[in-house]
This record gives structure tokens, C-alpha cells and sequence, in this order.
């Protein structure tokens, strides 16, 4: 039993040190994964082809590494700076890394307050948690002894290689809620040192946008692109705004992405006032808001049943009322009196209720699509007027409740019946609707 | 009723929780060990629910739990690693299971929860910062259990939860931060520990909850998602401590869940045939005892433990 467990001790060990040469051979590796062996043909065929075709044939073979294990199996493979490492070795070389790295910190915690040299120590916390977090994404241990030994050295450069490190682990691992704390925790630090962030706001944002591309309705990416905001300059968010608008029409079902977009609006209305306030703000915000309002409606009139644009447009038309209509109106030189105001509030009403017969008319609302597009206009038009009810004007509350909303909402989302009957859209000659559940 | 309770494998469920346990051979059991101790929760919380907790020893549980605990007074996800709010959630948790609270210094592990309060009244979940509107929930859910709420400032507690309220009603891990049914339920349960849930638009936020619901039953946890079956509890919950669970169709949803049950050798998934793992499985029986499913003991919606637990230590029986 133990020479069994000894000799796996050692093989394990033998990966480990593998792996860590490819690593420090090749400090620009920028992706990684777990491959299972019979990929690992594959890959090379594809390799062959590209030794064939590119012009640098020579070049690239020296730069594949290959490493096959004595038995003649294919371990790691790495070229073109990506990375793969067999499914087969995962676990001996896991518990290689943790033992190592287990060993090492527990040593650094003791001795790193005690006058001496440990270069070396802390070379191998760094080097040992390298290659766990590698394997294992959320190993929360070995994130927060890579920043104990960076806040001691408190590098510019360290922390740089920290934030490709961390998007090495986000290439096999999209949405590990650890390296994206990671990057915050570094992208902190160097806001201490150095105020200027742009260039890094820039490059975390492009960051989140690949890996998005890749890896669908990610919250934890998105939510980090989001936390970059605050650090924005307002060109930066119009800046922004413009760049996310593409992505966005092509994954009109990502409501991350429709948030992102929220969160920036949001920032340029809060940058109306405050110590420094934009120049201009209140028309930007104008502008932008009814751009995205006519955006989003074209969108919506596009893709038919899509959940997410019919909840961004709760938030706009809201957003819209009851803070640009009615609370800018005024600062808004074109619009001076109230009749005005009311004039714009009637005008916006009127489109989004035209939006509600169009989508909620469909012919053939047999198709799937069709009746999710009937089902959601029925439940933004109606969530709008209860939100919005209390800060309207009466006279356009009194032509409000002139919309037979009931019968719709109990027509197109029957099964929500309960909601409506409580929200006080209940259906005037209301059949007699059983309780759902009698359990 | 009776075909019903049929349908729930519960000592399938019970011999699977046991049997992951000592899995320990393989990369995807031992790539987990960071978090063993939410694992335990889920687990043991689960074995409670069923009413199959004599399956386990608990002195063998109990001297795991304080194995992990550091020096900070904080407890670790596993023997040797850095102690995380997250974790001491689940070690008070896995001792209230047990009756066992008396073996903490209680004072230790509440002034470690304390100490992550920030200056704005948000919490941080370790010595490092990260900040998120989970280590709320899981500091006022603890200091709650353990007594010694008055060791924090709540009035500045709450206030950071409910400034991480959105225009839909729900609520983000911060300010700002798009609505998420898991952030939903910690926010609110937080708001329920401490009595605040008038902060809570009742009606706007069931409106989205109920949302979640879509056509198979199940619940998803934002727009456009699939449906999973841990929403079944985090909306669930939110639903419930609002008031507002009649606006889902519950029979569709017991059946979702019953659904992901792996029949043959217990478990439940995410999903009907994907996978079984014990975080799902936990979210499913807990789901279920939400929604009063037959021979489960019923669990607390904001405390996240079985009810009888939760009345002992508030009621002392
Ligand atoms: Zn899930």
C-alpha cells in the first residue's frame, strides 16, 4: 500500500514539474483546458496542417511541446501559446499541487513576519498556487496567498502579471467568482498608486467582451464590467454605450448585457449634479435615452418573445417618465410649460400603447414566438401603468383607465391570474377561477 | 397525496448524501474539497429535512467542524484553509443541526463576523475586501443564531441591502448590480432576520419573482435563463417571505423538481437528466419542504435550517 501510494506521490510530482517548465517557458500562455487523450489526436492533426501551411513551418515546431509520458501517452500539449492538459493526469497532479503548495504556505504564514530571506519561499507560494488555481478555479486559499506575497512586494509589474495570470484562469474557467475577485482586488490596488485608470478600465471591459463572446449570460463578467463604471469618465460611458450597442442586437436574450447598458445610462444621469457636474449632461442624457427607447423598439419589433428587451424597456419608459418627462422637463429649454410636458407624456404613452396593439395582435398567435410577444407587451404595458400610475398627471391617469387592460392580461397570461386578480387587474365578469393549488 | 409521496426517493436521496461523503478517489470529488464545509450544510441539511440524520456520527461531524476553525475565530472551507465568512455560516449552521452551539467561543466567532463590517454597513467576506450583499445575509443570518446581533451596526446593515435595490424590484450583490433570484433571497431573508422587509415593494418584486416561473414548472433565477432547480428555493424563499407564493403555480413546480430526481441511485440535478450533485439535491428537498410536500420536516425560509431547529435556539425548545 505504501510503495502504491508513494509512487503515485511521485508521478504526481514528476506532472507537476512538467507543467510548471511549460509554464515558466512560455510566460505568454493566454489559454487553457482540459483535454481528454483522444482530443489530443485531433489537435494534432490540425497541428500538421498548420505546420504545412504556415510559411514559419519551422518556427512553430520548435515552439510545440509535446510531452508524452513513458508509456507513450500525450500529457500536455502546448503551442501557439495555448495549453492542454490531459483529463487523464487531472487528479495525480492536483494532489501533487495542493500537497506542495499546502506545505509551502503553512511555512510562509510562520515565518513570513520573521527578519530574513524568503525570496524563495515566497517564489514557490506563487509558483505551486500557479499551478493549482490551474486546476482548480475557486481554490480560495491559494488566490489570497498570491495576494499576500504581491501586497508585500507591492510591484507594478507583479500585479500586472497578476491580471494576465487571472484571465488565464478565466479562459478554461469563465465565470469563477474568484478570479474575477482577483482582478478587483489587483485593479484596487493600483488605483491607490495610480489615479489614472483608463487604459485599464479599457482593457478589463474588452477582457469581459471576449469572454462573453465565448460564454453566454456570464453574471459574474458582466458584473465585473459593470463594477468598471464607477471608474469611468462620462466619454468613456457614451464611449461605451457605442461599442456594447453591436454585441447587444446580436444577444438580444443576454440580459446581463441590457443591464451593462442600464448601469451606464444610470451613470450619466447621476452625472448631472454631484461636486463635478458634465456640462450638457441633461441633453446628453436626453438624447441617449430617446435613442435607446427608438433602439429598443425596433429591436423588440425584430425578435419577437424576447424577455429581456421587453424588461429593458420597463426600466427605460419608467426611467423616462418619471425622470425625464416629468422632473428634467423645464431644465429642457423646448419644453417650457405644462402643457408640454404633458403633451410629451401623452405622445410617449400613446407609442408604447400602439407597441402593445401591434405585438399584442399577431395573426397566426398559434407560433410560439408570436404568443410569448403577445403575453410580454400585455405584462410591460400594464406593469408601466402600475409603476408609473402615482406620478402622472390626472388628466392622463383618467385616459390611462380607459385601456381595457384586464381582459387582455387574463386572455394572453391566464396562468398569472392570481397576480393580476391581486395587482387589481382583476378580470371584470370574472369566471369562477379555482385556487391552484389545494395541497 | 399518497401516489405523491411515492414519488419522492427519500432513502435513495439519504444513502447518496452518505456515499459522496467518502468519495475522495477521484479529481471531480477532491476538486471540491475547498468547500467541503458548505458541503457538509447542504448535506446534513438535507439528511435533517428527510428525517434521516441519525445516518450520521456527530461527534465525528463535530470534531471536523472545529478542526477547521482559525485562530481569527473564523472557519475554513477545510482543515488548513483560510477561514471565509461563507464557511462560518455553514459551521454554525452544521453545529445548530446538531444542538451542539455550546462547544463555539461564541464571542470569538461573532467578533470574526463583526470585524468584516464595513463603514457603509456592507460586509466583506474575508480579510481581503470582496464585498457582496451574500456576506450580509450570511453575517445577520449568524450573529442572529448566535445571539449577538448587538455586536454589529443593523441600522447601517440594512441600509446597504436596500441600497442595492433595482427600478425592477429585485436586488444585486451590490449597487447597482443586476437582479439575481440567489441575491434576492439573501437580501431579503437579511431584511426578514432583522425585522426591515417595509424596505421591500412587495408587489414589484413578487411580479419579477413570478416571473421566473417558466413553461415546464421550474424556475429560473434571471430572465432567459433555463430553468434550474436551486431557484426552486432561492425564489421560493423570496416568495414566501414576501407573501407573494401564491402567484406561482406550485403543483407544476413539485412535479419540476420530482422530475431531476436520479431514481435509481438517488440525487437530484439541475436539470431532468442531467447530473446529480449534493447542491442540488439540497435545493430540491428544500424546495420541496417549501411547498409542503408530505413527510418533510418543514425548513425556515430565511434562516435556511429546519424549522424545530430554528424554534430551539429562538425558543429554547
Ligand atoms: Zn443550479
Amino acid at each position: 500500500m505504501t510503495t502504491q501510494s508513494s509512487y503515485s506521490d511521485q508521478k504526481g510530482l514528476n506532472l507537476l514539474q512538467e507543467l510548471e517548465y511549460i509554464l515558466d517557458s512560455d510566460p505568454l500562455i493566454d489559454e487553457v483546458g482540459f483535454i481528454h487523450p483522444s482530443q489530443f489526436v485531433a489537435l494534432d492533426h490540425n497541428g500538421d496542417d498548420d505546420l504545412l501551411q504556415s510559411e514559419g513551418g519551422i518556427e512553430s515546431s520548435r515552439r510545440l511541446q509535446a510531452n508524452f509520458s513513458e508509456t507513450g501517452k500525450l500529457r500536455f500539449w502546448c503551442r501557439d501559446h495555448k495549453l492542454g492538459i490531459s483529463t487523464e493526469v487531472l487528479f495525480p497532479l492536483y494532489n501533487a499541487a495542493k500537497h506542495l503548495f499546502m506545505d509551502v504556505i503553512r511555512q510562509y504564514k510562520i515565518l513570513r513576519n520573521v527578519y530574513g530571506e524568503k525570496d524563495n519561499m515566497e517564489s514557490d507560494v506563487m509558483k505551486h498556487s500557479r499551478a493549482l488555481l490551474l486546476l482548480s478555479c475557486d481554490f480560495g486559499t491559494a488566490w489570497n496567498s498570491r495576494k499576500m506575497v504581491l501586497s508585500k512586494e507591492q510591484d507594478l509589474s507583479r500585479f500586472m502579471d497578476e491580471l494576465h495570470f487571472s484571465a488565464l484562469v478565466l479562459s478554461y474557467s469563465p465565470k469563477s467568482e474568484q478570479a474575477w475577485s482577483q482582478r478587483r482586488w489587483v485593479i484596487r490596488m493600483l488605483a491607490e498608486r495610480c489615479p489614472n485608470l483608463q487604459d485599464i478600465v479599457e482593457k478589463e471591459s474588452d477582457l469581459v467582451r471576449k469572454i462573453t463572446e465565448r460564454y453566454k449570460m456570464n453574471y459574474r463578467a458582466w458584473n465585473h464590467r459593470g463594477w468598471l463604471v464607477s471608474y469611468m469618465t462620462i466619454s468613456q460611458v457614451l464611449n461605451e454605450l457605442n461599442k456594447s450597442r453591436h454585441w447587444a442586437s446580436l444577444h438580444v436574450a443576454d440580459n446581463s448585457c441590457f443591464h451593462y447598458r442600464r448601469r451606464l445610462l444610470l451613470k450619466i444621469f447621476s452625472s448631472k449634479e454631484g461636486p463635478s457636474p458634465v456640462p450638457n449632461c441633461t441633453a446628453i442624457l436626453y438624447q441617449v435615452w430617446k435613442e435607446e427607447l427608438d433602439w429598443d423598439e425596433m429591436l423588440i419589433r425584430r425578435y419577437m418573445g424576447r424577455e429581456a428587451l421587453w424588461l429593458h424597456r420597463r426600466f427605460l419608459s419608467l426611467f423616462w417618465i418619471k425622470h425625464i418627462a416629468i422632473e428634467l422637463h423645464g431644465v429642457l429649454s423646448h419644453l417650457e410649460d405644462n402643457t408640454a410636458q404633458n403633451n410629451d407624456l401623452a405622445y410617449f404613452l400613446d407609442n408604447e400603447f400602439q407597441l402593445l396593439e401591434n405585438c399584442s395582435n399577431i395573426p397566426d398567435s398559434d407560433f410560439e414566438d408570436g404568443k410569448a410577444q403577445a403575453e410580454l407587451s400585455a405584462s410591460h404595458f400594464s406593469w408601466l401603468c402600475k409603476q408609473c400610475a402615482k406620478s402622472l398627471p390626472t388628466e392622463i391617469q383618467e385616459k390611462l383607465k380607459t385601456r381595457d387592460l384586464k381582459t387582455l392580461l387574463h386572455k394572453m397570461c391566464p396562468d398569472k391570474s392570481f397576480l393580476w386578480d391581486d395587482l387589481g387587474f382583476d378580470e371584470p365578469s370574472a369566471n369562477c377561477i379555482g385556487p391552484v393549488d389545494e395541497n | 397525496m399518497e401516489d405523491l409521496v411515492r414519488e419522492l426517493a427519500v432513502d435513495k436521496h439519504a444513502r447518496y448524501i452518505v456515499s459522496v461523503e467518502k468519495r475522495k478517489d477521484d479529481f471531480e470529488s477532491v476538486v471540491m474539497e475547498h468547500l467541503r464545509m458548505s458541503g457538509a450544510y447542504w448535506g446534513l441539511t438535507t439528511l435533517d429535512i428527510l428525517g434521516k440524520l441519525d445516518m450520521v456520527d456527530p461527534d465525528e461531524v463535530i470534531s471536523w467542524v472545529m478542526s477547521c476553525q482559525h485562530e481569527s475565530g473564523g472557519f475554513a472551507g477545510n482543515i488548513g484553509h483560510d477561514p471565509h465568512i461563507l464557511y462560518t455560516l455553514s459551521a454554525v449552521q452544521v453545529l445548530a443541526l446538531f444542538n451542539k452551539l455550546d462547544v463555539l467561543d461564541i464571542d470569538k466567532v461573532s467578533n470574526y463576523v463583526a470585524g468584516l463590517q464595513n463603514e457603509d454597513g456592507s460586509f466583506s467576506g474575508d480579510m481581503w475586501g470582496e464585498i457582496d450583499t451574500r456576506f450580509s445575509y450570511i453575517a445577520l443570518n449568524c450573529l442572529s443564531l448566535l445571539h449577538r446581533l448587538d455586536k454589529i451596526n443593523v441600522e447601517k446593515a440594512v441600509k446597504y441591502i436596500v441600497s442595492c435595490k433595482n427600478v425592477d424590484g429585485g436586488f444585486g450583490c451590490t449597487p447597482g448590480a443586476e437582479s439575481h433570484a440567489g441575491q434576492i433571497f439573501c437580501c431579503i431573508a437579511a431584511l426578514a432576520i432583522t425585522g426591515s422587509l417595509h424596505h421591500v415593494d412587495k408587489d414589484l418584486l413578487g411580479w419579477w419573482l413570478c416571473e421566473r416561473q417558466v413553461k415546464s414548472g421550474g424556475l429560473n433565477g434571471r430572465p432567459e435563463k433555463l430553468p434550474d432547480v436551486c431557484y426552486s428555493w432561492w425564489v421560493l424563499s423570496s416568495l414566501i417571505m414576501i407573501d407573494r407564493v401564491h402567484w406561482i403555480d406550485k403543483k407544476k413546480l413539485i412535479k419540476f423538481i420530482l422530475d431531476c430526481q436520479d431514481k435509481e441511485n438517488g440525487g437530484i440535478s439541475d436539470r431532468p437528466d442531467d447530473a446529480v450533485d449534493v447542491f442540488h439535491t439540497y435545493f430540491g428537498v428544500a424546495g420541496l419542504s417549501l411547498l409542503e410536500f408530505p413527510g418533510l420536516k418543514p425548513i425556515d425560509p430565511a434562516y435556511a435550517l429546519p424549522v424545530d431547529v430554528v424554534n430551539r435556539i429562538f425558543f429554547g425548545r
